[in-house]
């Protein structure tokens, strides 16, 4: 049964959301490289808050959509997996109208590893 | 001014106003009364007055901390009495966390295709919901922005439910929301329509038929509360559902019979299935005002409401 659960989990994104994931566009990725600026460990989903520089001298809070702790926790992630001021580049599904927002892939951390939302994470050559 | 003109212009004024106040409707009278009443020792309760027939006296109720007075009152599914009163043994026991089977697609957590036959403005919120989806928006995600679910949706959200089969209920906790469901099985009836308060999951009551559990459920709470994506229900909405249990006791199966002549025409029928996990159990999970604001999805221009 936890092998059946894991498979399903390996859907992700809209698989666990309690709600439409439909302005989300899972046909494009965007990659954000930033500082950290909240991580919510919290039900029904947790959620990412980072700091992009926007290339015009300030920068852009992207909110960021992640899936339960309790799954996430399954996945290898903690409650300080990521920390206020931690420096990261985080993919996403961004929101189809541009607004600063997306559903979480996975985080790559400065030494290259990554977490994700799938099993093992996801690691990038 | 000269003294004489202000003299004038004044009684003018006075005029108009006391004409004014001759034409103008009446004001009601403030109807706010002060009836504190006075401190003191209550008064002495007046004598019943004697009745011309023979008191009937009541029986004795052992079984309510209340008394005599509570003989009509309908025991607690956890009372004692009612727990162990004689029942003959259910069928099966469905105790256990449960999770939804999507085996056959992320989609199958909808309670269609197929649907009924949608009366007109049931119709216009479906069509309204595809268009919105077509371009990539969400239509009336009320979930999303904390409304409960409620049934039948509850039950097949991607969250384990925990199920407690007791005698004379069963319990459903949802992960999702904690959103409680009691299933009445010891032989009480439905609340009277005229006091019953309204419920996202609606009151049920359950029976059984056979190897089935057989439950009957009403009243239900309409306010941003839809099926799948957009189809409303109304105060009218019943649905029975039929639950068995695999003789390997690892797989629930509910088949769903739902009416709403208020938004489409005869019986809508869904079947949807649950595998047992043994090695989950639910948290508690809330959604609030403030975690709703963290994420992108909720907060979007791209929700139409």
């Amino acid at each position: 049964m936890a092998l059946a659960a894991m498979a399903l989990l390996s859907v992700a994104g809209p698989a666990l959301a309690h709600h439409s994931y439909a302005m989300f566009d899972r046909d494009k990725e965007l990659k954000l490289t930033g500082t950290i600026k909240e991580f919510a460990w919290t039900n029904p989903h947790s959620s990412i808050a980072i700091d992009v520089p926007n290339g015009q001298g300030g920068n852009d809070t992207w909110g960021v959509e992640c899936n339960s702790p309790n799954n996430l926790a399954r996945m290898g992630w903690k409650s300080d997996s990521l920390k206020p001021g931690d420096k990261v580049s985080i993919t996403i599904h961004p929101l189809r109208s541009g607004e600063h927002g997306g559903s979480f892939m996975f985080v790559t951390f400065p030494d290259g590893h990554t977490l994700g939302e799938v099993p093992g994470g996801q690691k990038k050559s | 001014m000269t003294t004489s003109r202000i003299k004038l212009a004044l009684g003018a004024g006075l005029a108009a106003i006391c004409l004014a106040g001759a034409s103008a409707p009446k004001l009601a009278l403030a109807q706010v009364e002060d009836v504190t009443p006075p401190k003191g020792p209550p008064p002495a309760a007046a004598p019943a007055p004697a009745s011309t027939k023979a008191a009937k006296p009541a029986e004795p109720n052992t079984l309510d901390p209340r008394g005599p007075q509570a003989a009509e009152v309908q025991l607690s599914a956890l009372a004692p009495a009612n727990l162990h009163k004689p029942r003959p043994r259910a069928p099966f026991d469905l105790t256990g966390t449960w999770f939804v089977d999507l085996s056959h697609g992320f989609s199958s957590w909808m309670f269609g295709p197929p649907y009924p036959k949608f009366l007109p403005a049931a119709q216009h919120e479906v069509d309204a919901a595809a268009a919105a989806s077509k371009q990539g928006r969400a239509y009336k995600d009320d979930i999303g922005q904390c409304y409960p679910a409620g049934m039948p949706v509850i039950m097949t959200r991607v969250w384990p439910i925990a199920m407690i089969q007791l005698p004379t209920a069963v319990y459903m906790i949802p992960g999702f929301e904690n959103e409680l469901r009691i299933i009445y099985t010891d032989g009480r009836p439905h609340t009277p329509a005229d006091v019953v308060v309204p419920s996202y999951n609606g009151e049920s009551i359950g029976h059984w038929e056979g190897k089935e559990l057989v439950v009957d459920t009403r009243y239900f709470e309409t306010s941003h509360h839809t099926i799948d994506a957009g189809i409303p229900i109304s105060k009218d909405f019943r649905m029975v559902e039929r639950i068995s249990l695999a003789p390997d006791g690892k797989k629930l199966h509910i088949h769903y019979a739902m009416w709403d002549p208020q938004n489409w025409e005869g019986e809508w029928d869904s079947d949807k299935a649950w595998n047992r996990v043994d090695d989950q159990d639910i948290t508690e999970v809330e959604c609030t005002p403030d975690l709703d604001k963290r994420l992108p999805s909720t907060q979007s221009t791209l929700n139409i409401r």
